[in-house]
């Protein structure tokens, strides 16, 4: 415990040293900063409380659109291509991340060229270009993302946006964070502006700083940002996602070589709740991504080698798919939470087995949740990992607007305060509570003509034996007995076969 | 003169750490370097910065597909890394993964066609138990054929997972058509057939880690908080067992490409069309100044303010992103220039436009505002990755594992700084030739949706 209290000592010095300056300023257009004088770098995370969600009917992928138009458009003073000229001898860069709650607009600088990079990042913002071919262009990346990306070379990703369409099914979250094809084959310039018109405001507008930047730019922001309509920020009201019932199954079919399965369940759980902590440790024993504390990782992959890794999540989480990021996500947060269950894609012939494994696992952890000694050692775990998550001053103010979007205090001192007093009663009676090993969605991306296969042979509670490419040990063998006719409830009503084709057309 | 201004801003919360100026010399990488070299042959670089509490520590060894000469081994650096989790003696694979859960490390590894790396990011008081760890699986990885087996299942997995990107099968169509002899030939993956074998080559594994797991083939790279007199004293107690190896490598070089090579390669499920060449280029020299001008002069045609970019992907937006440049790469590589064409109907006008692109860069000298904005790119974007200790440990291992000598990094952004515009019509003719090119378009199979 000494080694650990020292690390947490030595971390919040250095935070100390660098932060000279936090607040939440009072004014018309929120400000998060954090000032550190001595660093030479300035970063931007400008987040609009809109998100797809705001997108209207028929014209779903507008708000994206729109985030785009202006990230990878000119301003009324320059071209796109004359923004990217002036940002090149610099290596400044504009990026822009849209989700379904927030869209959030980023931007890091050296500060020699702060000043004039400032007039450029907000001039895209307070007097976007929205040039007609801007708007084509980036409606093609749109579309092209959604038909041939997501529908067909990325199956990872597809697993998972299928899975956010069951679980949303009947809920604002239910469309991709781009919309849907024929919703941005709808959308016109003349959308785009008046959406900007009417969500580009100060009261859904919230300004993030970071760095070496003078303090006076704190009032300039407000003085700029003070000419966009004085309209507050008003909530959406969200539908609790409907019940699970059973297990319910969308195969989705496309070529493919392995198959891709993501699985899980809604939970009202956020940041904010005390709960979320419990959870955090409970998960990271069962399913910490990309490390091999999980059980999921041990057994599916660990012991069989049945994929590339086997993770699970209390929060959404962009990273993994072509992201090196194995930290929890920056700006994407949601009132609305979903557990899942991540298999990396499995040799088509053990895709039951696989299923069946994490379900058998998932099912032993929420029934028996974690032994003293398991607990102990997650927890130091989470306390020390959790301490290298806001490694730049860019990770710390992404995380310190995550916690305000929630209403709690800073992410990582949270963690830090929550776990020290946390109990393992406490976050077994989490894992009962919130977990439901009986109520899952389940997508699979399955190669084309296999997908009523695999969900017969489901729905038949079919014996489903794992298909080694060499001999594993006795015992595994043993269990996996067990687990190849592990009794799978389908809901044969609601599960379906369809073609990736079908997703995310409307 | 702007760029000597940032440096010395930016060196400005260092000098309470440093003692010597970082712009010494003129050089781009402003943290010292200390580098001290075990009586074993194995390289030790620690970097002091300003992260009070963590340390990156990563271990690099100078072997990866490029060093997989024999047939039928394909893959194997690679498949080697995954193997080096397996545990020892002293610390079994759950023992190993405990250690690091119990001090919640962010521990992983990679692998490339010239090097392998295993890396962590920590707090800075675990360091002793990290080299203890570390030094361990290096002197003494023991797993049994039965874990070699099942981690064959994992690879077979990790290549699974690339497949549904097209890009990945462009890649190694390029490659193994591109090159004859070299090993550059497959890709770090491997072939799918040499994949497919590996749960049958336990003795060779042995066979690769006695080889290649040796000291004088390594580097050991810490940054961040630590103290030197420690550090060194650690790095003795732990590594100075570590025998040196015998095994010399003997690559195969490459012969010159005579004549343009061209695939077709139809691709079953949805997609745009690709276009992707590959020129054999240069191998990376610090003191030559090919590689830098190649890298220059990828700015030139295809950065987003070249105005191949400008025609193809604003104006005419014939091509959803275009992209051109060569990795630094032990032996001479491939220039690659890919283009992701929205119709298929444009595929042979995009090819003209890159062929008239490159050929004009031939010819026409680039004006002297636009070299001296492409070299300030450059230098700001090597700068502003430097702001956490694993972005300059992993910075460093790319110089160390290129050529053993870290100081590789200042060298080369100091060729950058020479490089004039003959030096970039002179290498556009030396390399950018067509007889020098392979080319693979990949466009989606007929009849499919």
């Amino acid at each position: 415990m000494k080694r650990l209290h020292l690390f947490s000592t030595l971390f919040l010095f250095a935070m100390a040293l660098t932060t000279l300056f936090h607040e939440t300023s009072q004014g018309a257009i929120r400000i998060t900063e954090i000032h550190s004088s001595n660093s030479p770098l300035v970063t931007f995370r400008v987040i609009l409380r809109a998100g797809e969600i705001h997108s209207p009917a028929g014209k779903e992928g507008l708000n994206a659109l729109t985030a785009y138009g202006i990230a990878q458009g000119g301003t009324q003073e320059l071209s796109y291509q004359q923004v990217v000229e002036k940002l090149y001898p610099w290596a400044a860069n504009i990026n822009v991340q849209v989700d379904q709650e927030i869209t959030t607009f980023i931007g890091n600088v050296h500060r020699d060229h702060l000043e004039e990079f400032y007039k450029l990042f907000t001039d895209l913002l307070l007097r976007p270009r929205f040039d007609e071919s801007d708007f084509s262009r980036v409606k093609d990346l749109g579309l092209n993302y959604l038909r041939n990306t997501l529908r067909s070379t990325s199956d990872e990703q597809l697993g998972k946006q299928a899975l956010n369409a069951m679980l949303y099914a009947h809920h604002p979250y239910k469309n991709t964070e781009f919309g849907t094809v024929q919703g941005l084959s709808s959308s016109t310039i003349d959308d785009v502006k008046a959406y900007y018109k009417k969500i580009y405001t100060q009261g859904n507008f919230w300004f993030g700083i970071a760095g070496g930047y003078p303090k006076s730019i704190i009032e300039k922001i407000k003085t700029d940002f003070s000419i966009l309509p004085d309209v507050p920020f008003n909530e959406v009201a969200l539908p609790k996602p409907e019940l699970i019932n059973n297990l319910e199954v969308m195969i989705v079919e496309k070529p493919a070589r392995a198959f891709a399965i993501s699985m899980g369940h809604p939970i009202l759980l956020t940041r904010k709740d005390k709960d979320f902590y419990a959870l955090l440790v409970a998960n990271s024993y069962f399913g910490e991504h990309r490390t091999f504390n999980g059980v999921l990782m041990n057994r599916l992959r660990g012991d069989r080698g049945l994929n590339y890794g086997d993770y699970s999540y209390i929060e959404k989480f962009t990273g993994g798919v072509g992201s090196g990021n194995v930290f929890p996500d920056l700006n994407t947060p949601l009132r609305h939470q979903f557990f899942s269950i991540w298999l990396r894609p499995v040799q088509p012939e053990n895709t039951r087995f696989a299923i069946r494994n994490a379900l058998f696992e998932f099912k032993n952890f929420v029934e028996h949740g974690l032994t003293n000694d398991d607990f102990e050692k997650t927890k130091k775990f989470v306390l020390n990992y959790s301490k290298l998550w806001a490694g730049t001053l860019n990770r710390r103010l992404g995380y310190q607007m995550d916690s305000e979007f929630y209403g709690t205090d800073y992410f990582i001192d949270r963690i830090d305060r929550e776990l020290q007093s946390l109990s393992v009663e406490e976050v077994n009676a989490a894992v009962k509570k919130y977990l439901n090993n009986k109520n899952i969605k389940i997508a699979v991306v399955v190669d084309e003509g296999k997908g009523g296969e695999i969900l017969n042979g489901m729905v038949a509670n079919a014996i489903s034996p794992i298909k080694y490419a060499s001999s594993v040990s006795p015992n595994i063998l043993e269990q996996d007995k067990l687990i190849e006719k592990f009794q799978l409830s389908i809901n044969n009503e609601r599960s379906k076969v369809v073609k990736a084709s079908e997703l995310f057309e409307k | 003169m702007r760029f000597l201004l940032y440096l010395m801003l930016c060196l400005v919360p260092l000098a309470l750490v440093i003692a010597r100026g970082p712009d010494e010399n003129n050089k781009i990488f402003p943290y010292p370097i200390n580098q001290v070299t075990l009586d074993n042959g194995l390289i030790v670089i620690s970097i002091p910065f300003d992260s009070p509490g963590i340390i990156a520590v990563y271990t690099v060894v100078r072997a990866g597909s490029r060093n997989e000469v024999e047939p039928g081994k394909s893959g194997f650096a690679h498949f080697f890394e995954h193997m080096m989790f397996r545990g020892t003696e002293k610390y079994s694979k759950d023992a190993y993964n405990e250690m690091l859960k119990s001090i919640g490390a962010d521990n992983n590894a990679f692998t490339t066609d010239d090097y392998t790396a295993y890396h962590t990011l920590a707090s800075s008081d675990v360091l002793e138990t990290l080299l203890d760890i570390e030094s361990d699986r290096f002197m003494n990885l023991k797993y049994t054929e039965e874990d070699f087996k099942t981690e064959a299942g994992a690879i077979l997995g990790e290549y699974n997972k690339n497949y549904s990107n097209p890009d990945m099968t462009i890649y190694e169509k390029l490659r193994e058509n591109a090159f004859k002899k070299h090993t550059y030939k497959h890709t770090t993956m491997g072939f799918l057939k040499d994949i497919q074998d590996m749960p049958n080559q336990y003795q060779y594994s042995l066979t690769f880690f006695d080889r290649w797991y040796r000291p004088e083939n390594c580097a050991l790279i810490v940054v961040g908080d630590f103290n030197q007199t420690k550090l060194m004293e650690l790095v003795k107690k732990y590594y100075s067992n570590w025998k040196r190896g015998t095994y010399t490598l003997d690559v195969p070089l490459d012969v010159p490409q005579t004549e343009e090579k061209t695939l077709n390669l139809p691709w079953k499920a949805q997609t745009l069309p690709q276009v992707s060449m590959g020129y054999r280029g240069p191998a990376f020299n610090d003191t030559e100044i090919d590689m830098p001008a190649m890298d220059v002069l990828s700015q030139v045609l295809f950065s987003e303010t070249s105005d191949l970019f400008q025609k193809l992907v604003i104006e005419e937006q014939l091509v959803e992103y275009i992209y051109g440049g060569q990795q630094d790469h032990r032996d001479p590589e491939l220039f690659m220039v890919d283009a992701r064409v929205k119709e298929k109907a444009n595929i042979e006008r995009v090819r003209a436009e890159i062929d008239k692109a490159i050929e004009q860069s031939k010819t026409t000298p680039v004006s002297a505002e636009r070299l001296a904005s492409i070299k300030s790119h450059m230098k700001y974007q090597f700068a502003m990755g430097l702001d956490n200790p694993n972005g300059i440990a992993r910075t460093i291992s790319h110089y160390v594992q290129l050529t053993g000598n870290p100081e590789s990094v200042n060298n080369i952004y100091s060729l950058y700084e020479k490089i004039t515009v003959e030096d970039l019509m002179n290498v556009a003719k030396k390399y950018l030739n067509k007889k020098n090119r392979t080319t693979v378009i990949m466009t989606q199979e007929e009849g499919q949706q």
